[in-house]
């Protein structure tokens, strides 16, 4: 088995992993804001809603999660099937925007009131006040957190394995059955490359902000 | 004729009773200081000026418009009330300037929103650098709140709350998070407001200050006024004993 075949091969599957990480990113992280609202709703039902929401997703394995949108619609209602790809999408989408909602909370509110009320007395709407005056400041606090989440994600994303999505590990691991190791050993060398990456891209976006504090 | 007119505020928090009964009124172009220790109510007094916090009883009127009645305010949204708070500006203890903005940006980010025309925008940042030149800051209205003292930062809230041309600019204990060299700045600029006729209201542990400064004096204790009067009159010749205790503490520093 040469280098390069090893290596084309673990490239098709790296492919699926690095659309499986972008996509899910591009949805969870706008969704988690929408639940962030949510857990933060002064409504008490849609709030307790929410936070019962967030409470299974992050309380339950990933794992089941994938397991169950992707089989549960057909079993329980006899839907035709998600595609594999998509279930692996829904589920890491929910699952991760539930645990973003969390760190945005934890951001917004740790801005000092006087913030708002700086606002509101210079006669800023509510949603104003959020998109010039609050956001930019709890982004740049959530930015080491988020970091976490990100390179957690990255690793998470082998887990659709569960549901024969061929994403990276499950091609090294093809090789393990032809009585190799060394594949094995270069896949985890992607993920160091991809989470090297990450962290070099989180440390410039951080400098970027330096300029206030 | 009076600019604004305050009566019978009343406030709770929960069963506590933090302001009661206060009326006051204040003409146009005059200062006023209320004293008073901490707790006495100055600072919801203030909030509840700038609609930061909901009086349970009374009425509010600037320049002879009822702005707040506690009767009907239930029914207010808060687009109405956005409008009404636009007559008084407020300045904050802890200067609560938007660390991401530059000083010219934190005085002209509220008028900017407010202007749709984008061709108004020069001659906005124009006033901003007016404003801040006023406060003698003009060279650093590119720097980032904390790349400024605590004065700098406190002067650069007020040209803020000014942009907005409210009618009534309040103060809340301005100075306190300052040292005593920083004060002086402040209330140096707070001065030279007076002499050109602002409208303002100031909460102050400042007792010199509030009585050079200020043409009426409205001394507060337990949610009450006690005292209300000329400023000089009221603090060097305090006819209530709860004023004479308050400010003989004063004296003895």
């Amino acid at each position: 088995m040469t280098f390069g075949a090893v290596t084309a091969t673990l490239m098709t599957g790296m492919a699926v992993t690095l659309k499986l990480f972008f996509l899910t990113l591009l949805i969870a992280l706008p969704l988690g804001l929408v639940v962030c609202l949510g857990t933060m709703s002064p409504f008490a039902p849609l709030r307790w809603l929410v936070k019962t929401v967030v409470w299974i997703v992050r309380g339950s394995p990933l794992m089941i999660q994938i397991m169950v949108i992707f089989y549960g619609p057909g079993l329980l209602f006899g839907w035709p099937l998600l595609p594999r790809f998509t279930a692996a999408l829904v589920a890491f989408s929910v699952n991760y925007a539930c645990y973003f909602a969390e760190i945005y909370r934890g951001g917004i509110q740790s801005i000092p009131a006087g913030q708002q009320e700086a606002g509101l007395v210079l006669g800023m709407t509510k949603s104003q006040i959020f998109f010039k005056v609050t956001l930019l400041q709890v982004i740049k606090r959530i930015v080491p957190p988020m970091g976490n989440e990100f390179i957690t994600l990255v690793k998470d994303t082998s887990l659709v394995r569960v549901i024969s999505v061929y994403e990276l590990i499950w091609m090294g691991e093809t090789y393990i059955r032809k009585g190799l190791i060394w594949p094995l050993f270069y896949t985890a060398v992607f993920y160091l490359i991809a989470s090297g990456i990450l962290t070099l891209w989180l440390g410039w976006f951080e400098k970027k902000l330096d300029y206030f504090q | 004729m009076a600019i604004l007119e305050v009566n019978n505020i009343e406030k709770h928090f929960g069963a506590t009773k933090v302001l009661e009964d206060i009326s006051f009124s204040l003409a146009e172009g005059k200062a006023l200081a209320i004293i008073g220790s901490s707790g006495s109510g100055k600072t919801t007094l203030l909030r509840c000026l700038n609609f930061l916090e909901t009086p349970d009883q009374g009425t509010i009127s600037v320049r002879g418009e009822v702005l707040f009645d506690a009767k009907v305010h239930t029914a207010l949204n808060e687009e109405a009330i956005r409008q009404k708070r636009l007559h008084f500006g407020l300045v904050f203890q802890s200067f609560n300037l938007f660390p991401q903005y530059t000083a010219l940006e934190n005085v002209t980010l509220a008028v900017r929103l407010r202007e749709k025309d984008k061709a108004q925008w020069p001659a906005i940042d124009k006033r901003g650098m007016e404003l801040l030149d006023r406060m003698g800051l003009a060279d650093r209205a590119g720097h980032y709140p904390h790349q400024l003292s605590g004065g700098q930062q406190q002067r650069v809230a007020i040209a803020r709350a000014l942009a907005l041309s409210p009618d009534v600019l309040c103060f809340d204990e301005p100075t306190s998070a300052l040292d005593p060299e920083l004060t002086g700045e402040v209330l140096k600029v707070i001065r030279s407001l007076a002499q050109q006729n602002t409208t303002m209201i100031i909460v102050t542990h400042e007792m010199a200050f509030a009585r050079d400064v200020a043409d009426e004096v409205i001394f507060m204790d337990g949610g009450l006024i006690v005292e209300q009067g000329p400023a000089q009159e009221v603090i060097e010749h305090p006819k209530e004993e709860r004023t004479k205790q308050f400010l003989s503490r004063y004296q003895e520093n």
